[in-house]
């Protein structure tokens, strides 16, 4: 529709365009045709230099959606436009726009004003490092009349408002798209903050202060309140800005060591807080001016206008006033003078004593928000506790109140926390209530005042005050947590809570308990094992009389508490004792009576009743063993043979702390290998065999005694060691093998066994005994497989559910044990997997319509494979290929040109998932072979027996590729895993690529430009990758005189053009005309520059179709410098060397810059 | 240890037996599972508590493999089920009769013409087309408890 295009416009056609506008606008409001009408207003924004009918209509039309739709076309076009509009046109639209706001401030249509503020604001972003430092002093010389104040009230709002919507357009998490590299936004950042931010937070305060007298002396709502509002948004946003240049103060020069006040960026990564860290240039404007005590008076003055009428808590002046207020308690870094903190401590002592009033006293706060009051203010105090919490040591945070009060900010926070967790007791309902996001906060103040900061492991050691409060505060945590747990008993809907996902739920909720426990390590731990003995008596004496059920679920809850104060999650690492736990228990002598050992060796005891199968039927319920087995995984992780125990007399012997050493020790040798530890072991053991026997079909449960309990045994050697020459361990080992209940275990759980059996294996003297072990655990697998395989009856035979079943079982156990392959144990499941090639090739035909089996049986293949292909010598290598192989071609005969029949749908889309599923292990095995050129511990080179890996890898795809239609490719994992193999072995074997057959090649070809335009931006990424290495491979064997990819390169057949001018043309379209990520463009510039020098021909040719496509001479002008200049500037040479893709990357960056806007809408 | 330990009276006589009793908490995802008379594909399988400190249970979803009707089932998970046994052949196609059965080539050369084409339209399409345009198509027939009906087919060429 070029007749929006104004040149020349008259009156009259500027008012028919108006009018198509309006009617299009009221259209869609309507909904009549709305798509006709958007395509009406989609035409306005990309016709070219819309702009006199776009202000026409701003300034004229009654329509305030027109108007909208007009300022967005402006923004639009000026965007695409920007870069050949003249400097006067420029500068014209935002001045335009500015004047717009200032002249309709009181306009009551906002979001058009909202609109045409942020436009401004986007265009001067836009121009920002173009625009002299005069030109933009004009703007906003007119912007600060209007702050402070100069044309009124209503302007004065419009100006603040204004800034806002430019600091939010320079902030990079909150700017607009503008087609422009991440560095130009990064540039327009940094000059903001340089030289504007401070200027603009003094606008801001300016405004505030100018009309803060007016609101306090009147008592009505006067239209100030507004500026006022939008003033402290502004500051409030100011200080929210990610502030990252701090003049003076590199990272190098913050005294790391300083206890007193925290100022690093360590402290930001513990919480969500958000630390503000302007640098020393903004003290006067926030600190030494007096600032803050403004702000204090405002909201005091505020709070006793919450009768007057027009005035609540939460009326938005006073919740912006707030939010200021907690965000100054986050404030920072070296704005505060090196004076010790001192400078600091009196600015967050100035906030506390203005903020106490909202939650002091906590009992009486509390009780006027459960009588009605809002409970916004008192968040918001807690939130200030939070905040300064983040910026301090618990120390500090403790003196703070001190100096005001008889007691410390921890008690303050131990009583106020009880308070809450009083109401949370009385009303506990399913419903998010104040008290619940109360708790979270105060506790998140708990955690980040109480979590160990500097690496060394040490917790905090409170003062005896605050230790008090910190035992306080856990015992009424324990208390409520209880009443919840009894209380759910009732309420029985919980069938869907399982333990794992419970725990992970309530996991960041009982790590914070467990550092407020062990903030009072000495009185929290005697109170858990006097609850725990306390359900003890009751489960003896109530056995048959009582229902138990309450009393399960209060041990279920403090177990998982008690898990989490003992000892700390390993995360992959051994998990050591924690500090507090080592040195807080100073005068105990006798190991036995160490309460850490009282209370580990009482929840043992319990737990080692469950072997009696009468009280394990009353008391051990499936949920209650969970959490059993929960917690001794977790406790034994830490305390059972520690490898500490032999270390810590060595290192501490000449500590003057002899106590302190001495019940450490204890402690740490009580459950070691020459004490308890052998004992419980065992105890263990035999409670891990009876949970998998004799509670059958609880998933749950034997998952977390497979993969966690058991698993976390034989992860340390002198664990493995004690484990193997244990009875209880080998009759593990011989239920496995022979009781059928051991079948019945589900498969993850199945496999998880068999892994851990094998790698407990590394506990035996030698290579040659951990060898046999192995062999003996699963050759009744292997032997009923290869007697199964050789039945004559083996077709009808398979087909039973029994056979399904065991074979089932077998192959999961297979793949269990070639996942825990280790150096040591490897020739014995090298063995084991030979042993069972044959069968598995005769069950891959048996099975091929059992699809649960074959992936089964792939995925066995694929994890032996993957553990053994490293290992293996030439010899070895080759069979292991020739029956990979084989495996697929098997594969792909039974399935290629496959189409399954099934009334239902969901059937259908199952098949193909399980076909997406097969394909992806089929593909891992062919990154399992390629692998084996890059690691091989091998004794000789595979070359010797002429086996090479590309070869065999191409041939695997060539097999594979086929089965990958680009339907199956929407799968994204098989997709990501498809490219990320395609794209390793161009790169790594692009003259093999060049050997497939016309038909694989093409399939490949099409698959790759299938994956150019998918969605997912590592796709694309590694087509590129690949894109770049073919045409880098053929451009460089051109040089040397050579084919390179041979008659592929040259085109025939199906593609007369050749792959090369193919891809050149369509990453060109693609680049130049579609959307994509601007991330990757210069993944895109690595893989065009190759390709342009392949097919400099066609390059030219394409170049000239674009120029001559275009029909505006300025515009063809441009597009041909700016073509001409992608290959010719920043001295860039016809090399495929670091340096010049450098300069590749910059030219297509500028290309792009120069033409993408207008070549876009044409 | 030999085979016939893991069978539960097992006879080597395939279809013997139309159904196997297998505990609940073995059934798995993508195996058959019988609910209401009918043999199902399990689709979904989730377990669940009958109460906080009660046993497990498995809730089946299934598909019957016959009419692709889902059927759903609640099983304590250390009880039985009874699960289909499911048996599948490849025949080569040799004609579709008008009266809507097709002629089968067996293994051993006979052939079978009891079995009549699916009767939704969609999928006696797929058949249809493939044997009109000439493809030498092999049939997939599954078969349990007492029916049976072709599941899948094949193009393993062109005939010339």
């Amino acid at each position: 529709m070029q007749g929006f295009s104004d040149g020349g416009a008259d009156l009259a056609q500027l008012q028919s365009t108006m009018r198509t506008i309006e009617v299009a606008c009221t259209s869609i409001q309507m909904h009549i045709n709305p798509t006709a009408a958007e395509a009406t207003i989609l035409s306005l924004a990309q016709s070219p230099q819309p702009y006199k009918a776009c202000q026409f209509i701003l300034e004229n039309s009654q329509v305030a959606n027109a108007r909208f739709q007009a300022v967005a076309a402006i923004r639009d076009a000026a965007i695409r436009e920007w870069s050949f509009l003249s400097n006067e046109d420029r500068r014209s639209l935002i001045s335009f726009c500015l004047c717009f706001i200032m002249q309709h401030a009181s306009s009551p249509e906002g979001y058009v004003q909202a609109k045409v503020s942020s436009v401004a604001a986007q265009l001067m972003k836009r121009g920002w490092l173009e625009f002299t430092a005069a030109e933009k002093e004009a703007f906003f010389y007119q912007v600060k009349q209007a702050i402070l104040g100069a044309h009124g009230v209503d302007v004065q709002f419009i100006g603040v408002n204004f800034l806002e919507s430019l600091i939010s357009e320079f902030s990079p998490s909150t700017s607009s798209a503008m087609g422009l590299p991440r560095e130009f936004h990064e540039q327009c950042r940094t000059s903001l903050e340089l030289n504007y931010l401070k200027t603009f937070y003094f606008w801001a305060r300016d405004a505030a202060l100018s009309v803060t007298n007016k609101i306090i002396e009147s008592d009505a709502v006067i239209p100030e309140v507004k500026v006022c509002t939008a003033a402290l948004r502004l500051m409030l946003q100011i200080l929210n800005w990610e502030f990252r240049h701090d003049t003076n103060s590199t990272k190098a020069s913050i005294n790391v060591f300083s206890a007193v006040v925290r100022h690093d960026n360590a402290s930001s990564k513990r919480s969500e807080c958000v630390l503000v860290q302007p640098g020393p240039a903004w003290c006067d404007v926030l600190i030494s001016s007096g600032h803050v005590g403004w702000l204090l008076g405002l909201y005091a003055a505020l709070r006793q206008k919450f009768s007057c009428k027009g005035y609540w808590l939460d009326c938005p002046i006073a919740v912006s006033a707030r939010k200021l207020i907690v965000q100054f308690c986050s404030l920072t870094g070296s704005i505060f003078a090196s004076d010790n903190g001192k400078m600091q401590e009196n600015h967050m002592l100035q906030l506390l004593s203005g903020i106490l009033q909202w939650i002091d006293p906590p009992d009486v706060v509390s009780k006027a928000i459960e009588e009605g009051k809002c409970e916004s203010e008192m968040l918001d105090g807690c939130r200030a506790l939070l905040s300064i919490a983040t910026v301090t040591t618990h120390f500090v945070f403790d003196q703070l109140l001190k100096a005001i009060r008889p007691f410390g900010t921890l008690t303050l926070l131990s009583t106020l926390m009880c308070e809450v967790v009083k109401v949370l007791m009385t009303n506990n309902t399913d419903e998010e209530t104040w008290s619940w996001e109360a708790r979270d906060i105060l506790l998140d103040t708990w955690t980040i005042l109480l979590v160990p900061m500097d690496g060394s492991g040490g917790n905090a050691l409170l003062p005896p005050e605050g230790k008090h409060a910190a035992a306080n505060i856990f015992a009424m945590i324990v208390e409520s947590e209880l009443k919840v747990a009894s209380a759910s008993v009732a309420n029985d809907d919980g069938d869907s809570d399982y333990l794992q996902a419970s725990i992970s739920a309530m996991d960041e909720r009982l790590s914070s308990y467990a550092l407020i426990a062990r903030a009072a390590i000495d009185i929290t731990i005697p109170l858990l094992t006097r609850h725990f003995s306390e359900r003890f008596v009751r489960l003896d004496q109530g056995r048959g009389i009582i229902d138990p059920t309450e009393t399960l679920e209060e041990l279920y809850s403090l177990l998982l508490i008690t898990g989490h104060v003992l000892a700390d999650e390993g995360d992959g690492e051994t998990p050591l004792v924690p500090t507090a736990i080592q040195t807080d228990f100073v005068d105990i002598v006798e190991a036995e009576k160490h309460p850490v050992v009282v209370l580990s060796a009482s929840i043992i005891r319990f737990a080692e009743q469950s072997m009696d199968p009468e009280v394990r039927a009353t008391v051990f319920s499936p949920r209650l063993m969970e959490a059993v087995i929960w917690f001794l995984a977790r406790w034994s992780h830490t305390y059972l043979m520690p490898l500490e125990e032999s270390k810590c007399h060595l290192s501490h012997g000449y500590d003057h702390q002899h106590q302190s050493i001495h019940s450490r020790k204890a402690l740490l040798s009580f459950f070691g290998e020459h004490n308890q530890g052998q004992i419980v072991l065992n105890i263990i053991v035999r409670i891990s065999t009876m949970t998998l026997m004799s509670y059958p079909g609880e998933k749950d449960l034997q998952g977390l005694t497979c993969h966690h309990l058991l698993h976390t045994l034989v992860r340390r050697k002198n664990i493995c060691h004690k484990l193997v020459s244990l009875d209880s361990w080998r009759d593990l080992a011989n239920a496995f093998i022979n009781e059928k209940v051991l079948f019945l275990l589900s498969s993850a759980n199945q496999r998880s066994l068999a892994q851990t059996l094998v790698l407990s294996a590394s506990g035996l003297r030698n290579s040659e005994a951990s060898n046999q072990y192995v062999r003996g655990l699963m050759v009744h697998m292997t032997t009923y497989l290869v007697e199964l395989s050789n039945k004559k009856n083996l077709k009808s035979v398979a087909q039973q559910p029994d056979i399904i079943m065991s074979v089932s079982c077998f192959l999961e156990r297979l793949r269990g044990a070639a996942s825990a392959a280790e150096p040591r144990t490897q020739r014995a499941v090298y063995e084991m997997g030979i042993s069972v090639m044959n069968p598995v090739l005769l069950l891959l035909e048996v099975y091929k319509h059992e699809s649960a089996v074959i992936y089964l049986l792939l995925k066995f293949i694929v994890d032996w494979v993957d553990g053994q292909i490293s290992y293996l010598e030439a010899q070895e290598t080759a069979s292991v290929i020739d029956f990979c192989m084989r495996l697929l071609q098997l594969y792909s005969s039974h399935n290629i040109g496959k189409i399954s029949i099934s009334l239902s749908s969901t059937l259908l889309s199952e098949a193909k998932t399980e076909k997406y599923k097969d394909l992806r292990a089929l593909l891992q095995l062919l990154s399992s072979l390629c692998s084996k050129d890059l690691v091989d511990f091998s004794s000789d080179s595979i070359e010797v027996e002429g086996t090479n890996i590309s070869q065999v890898v191409y041939f695997g795809l060539h097999i594979v590729t086929p089965l990958i239609s680009l339907e199956l490719l929407k799968y994204p994992k098989l997709c990501h895993d498809y490219f990320s193999l395609l794209s390793h072995i161009l790169e790594v074997y692009p003259e093999t690529f060049a050997q497939l057959n016309s038909d694989a090649f093409a399939h490949i070809v099409g698959t790759l430009d299938f994956g150019l335009h998918h969605q997912d931006l590592e796709v694309v990424n590694m087509c590129l990758g690949a894109l770049k290495a073919l045409a880098s491979y053929h451009y460089r064997k051109m040089c040397a005189g050579k084919t390179g990819l041979g008659s592929h390169a040259a085109g025939h057949g199906n593609f007369p053009e050749g792959i090369f001018s193919r891809f050149l043309r369509s990453l060109l379209q693609l680049l130049l005309f579609e959307d994509y990520s601007p991330d990757l463009v210069s993944a895109a510039a690595d893989a065009l520059l190759p390709l342009i020098l392949c097919e400099q021909g066609v390059y030219q040719r394409l170049g000239n179709e674009l120029i001559e496509r275009q029909a505006n001479p300025m515009l063809k002008s441009r597009l041909a410098n700016a073509l001409h200049s992608l290959t010719s500037s920043n001295h860039l040479s016809s090399t495929l060397d670091r340096v010049n893709y450098q300069r590749f990357r910059k030219n297509l960056n500028s290309l792009l810059i120069e033409v993408r806007g207008f070549l876009r809408t044409m | 240890m030999s085979d016939e330990e893991h069978h539960f009276e097992s006879k080597a006589d395939a279809g013997a037996s139309k159904t196997y009793p297998q505990q609940a908490g073995t059934i798995r995802k993508n195996g058959y599972i019988v609910i209401k008379a009918r043999p199902c594909k399990v689709v979904e399988v989730s377990t669940s508590k009958t109460g906080k400190h009660g046993h497990a249970k498995c809730h089946f979803v299934g598909i019957d493999i016959f009419n692709g009707k889902k059927l759903e089932d609640i099983v304590p998970s250390s009880h039985n089920c009874d699960v289909p046994h499911v048996n599948r052949a490849d025949y080569q196609l040799i004609d579709i009769s008008e009266d809507g059965f097709v002629s089968l080539l067996t293994e051993n050369g006979n052939t079978k013409d009891d079995l009549k084409l699916p009767t939704d339209e969609n999928l006696l399409s797929q058949i249809k087309d493939g044997f009109a345009e000439g493809k030498e198509l092999v049939v997939t027939v599954m078969s349990a408890m007492g029916e049976e009906q072709i599941c899948a087919l094949k193009d393993i060429g062109s005939k010339n």
